[in-house]
């Protein structure tokens, strides 16, 4: 039963032009930072360029799915050649994972650093692997993208032996798609997954924000602290859920006004969440005791994260019931 | 095994059809957004509160998390309010799914599971921190392992079905 809301108009090419450069010049910049970081042993220089990854692989997100809206638009110019599309297609969904294990490994290096001086040495050195590696598959994304619309910068790179060796790796789109929809039971097992992930989250970083806000005051706030890592893992499994999930119904999701708005949502409250720590607002409230009020600008940013959060669950559940409410 | 004509009944009577039926945003999405709050609500906390138990965040004192169990006890009052007109929208499909009774059994035993942490952990304040996570732990491992089971049988039923309405078959 579909509602009978007006049907929403999204120009996902623009979209797409707009997102998909982050990723690429991003990343590098994060590479450069974090490179830098070695040289010069200033903690801000690796932690910046920690942040940046973090960003970089939320943006990958939305740069991803609106190539699928972005596809469909020019495939019905007949000399654009779906070939190419798919070919990028590929390289992107390779990529996207790669970035997407890069912010993990950031992530877990942010937290780590926040103890100790620096995050632990195998982490370092993982980050450095992934990152290299994310921005040489963000490269050759970028370019096999660029080659769609662009017949001057198409190369001969297909006989070289890198380039088959990555296209061996490479999902190929159509395949992908239809591994994650051709068994019910692995679509329910990711849905169920995807359950888990939301109440790991909203247990830790909704108890977290309710206490700044004010509940339970009796609760000191620094050690609540300590529950957020599983928040944070509840969201990693809901990234990859949710991904797999895009990547088994890619034009079922992009023609939804609530998920697109969700998608949305979610960017928000991942940057309330990076406001919360990354400015003294978290500071201030790990020195608030039982019975105390934690401070008006923490309060603030704990109401926020609190109802995108909310506003998340409730998008995702309109997400089936809104399909079809952006024009095709 | 015939399906009982009350059900059709129950399906036909106006509130049922306009739960099923109706376009409004109101409908049953609407309380299936409740259904999720709830459960969020209930099992988000209840999830920290076993974590604790078993040595997570180790530093958090026990005794303010009774605050908790109100929100926790408010999220299970949406759950079931919202339950009921769930099943009230299909009858026939919930009470033909032998999943949804697992459902309910499994719900059943992880509401026991909480109060027994209330009674046990928080509301016997004579007892040492270490008394406490002696007796807590082998509850949150329980009302962990039960949660997850509602999650999952709950997800399932999103997937399982005899009928979907009286005499029609999925």
């Amino acid at each position: 039963m579909a509602f009978p809301v007006r049907t929403f108009s999204m120009d996902f090419p623009h979209l797409h032009l707009l997102l998909n450069h982050f990723p690429i010049i991003g990343t590098m910049v994060g590479v450069g930072l974090f490179l830098i970081s070695f040289l010069v042993k200033t903690e801000e220089v690796g932690r910046s360029s920690l942040i940046v990854f973090v960003g970089m692989a939320l943006l990958t997100i939305p740069a991803f799915m609106t190539g699928v809206g972005a596809q469909e638009k020019m495939v019905a110019d007949p000399s654009v050649s779906n070939a190419l599309i798919q070919r990028h297609e590929g390289a992107a969904e390779l990529a996207v994972w790669f970035m997407e294990i890069t912010g993990a490994l950031a992530v877990l290096a942010l937290w780590q650093s926040a103890r100790r001086a620096s995050p632990a040495p195998w982490n370092t050195s993982a980050i450095l692997v992934f990152s290299l590696v994310t921005v040489g598959l963000m490269v050759r994304t970028g370019n096999t993208g660029g080659e769609i619309r662009h017949l001057e910068v198409r190369s001969a790179q297909e006989g070289t032996a890198a380039e088959a060796t990555m296209a061996y790796f490479e999902p190929s789109p159509a395949k992908f798609t239809r591994l994650m929809v051709v068994n019910k039971w692995w679509w329910a097992f990711m849905m169920d997954l995807h359950f888990v992930g939301l109440v790991l989250l909203i247990g830790t970083i909704g108890m977290l924000n309710l206490r700044v806000l004010g509940f339970g005051k009796q609760l000191p706030i620094a050690p609540l602290n300590k529950l957020v890592p599983w928040g944070i893992a509840g969201f990693g499994i809901n990234v990859l859920t949710g991904l797999l999930a895009f990547i088994g119904m890619p034009t079922f999701y992009t023609h939804d006004i609530a998920f697109v708005l969700k998608i949305g949502a979610i960017l928000l409250a991942v940057t309330t969440m990076g406001l919360f720590y990354l400015t003294s607002a978290f500071r201030d409230c790990e020195a608030v005791g039982p019975g105390e009020n934690a401070p008006l600008r923490a309060r603030f940013i704990a109401g926020t994260s609190l109802f995108l959060w909310f506003a998340v669950i409730v998008l995702g559940r309109y997400i089936q019931p809104l399909q079809d409410s952006i024009a095709r | 095994m015939a399906v009982p004509l009350f059900l059709n009944t129950l399906e036909q009577s106006g509130l049922s059809t306009w739960l099923r039926e109706s376009p409004s945003v109101f409908g049953f999405y609407f309380i299936l957004v409740f259904h999720t709050i709830g459960l969020a609500l209930v099992v988000g906390p209840n999830t920290a509160i076993d974590l604790r138990l078993l040595g997570v965040a180790a530093g958090i004192p026990l005794p303010p998390l009774r605050s908790w169990f109100k929100l926790m006890w408010l999220g299970l009052a949406i759950n079931v309010t919202s339950g009921i007109f769930l099943v009230l929208a299909y009858p026939s499909k919930a009470f033909t799914n032998p999943d949804f009774y697992i459902k309910l059994t499994l719900i059943g035993f992880a509401v026991w599971t909480l109060r027994k942490i209330k009674r046990q952990v928080f509301d016997d304040s004579s007892l040492s921190e270490a008394a406490i996570s002696a007796r807590g732990k082998m509850l949150a491992v329980w009302s962990l392992v039960l949660w997850a089971g509602v999650i999952t049988a709950g997800r399932l039923l999103a997937y399982t079905c005899s009928y979907l309405v009286y005499g029609v078959p999925c």
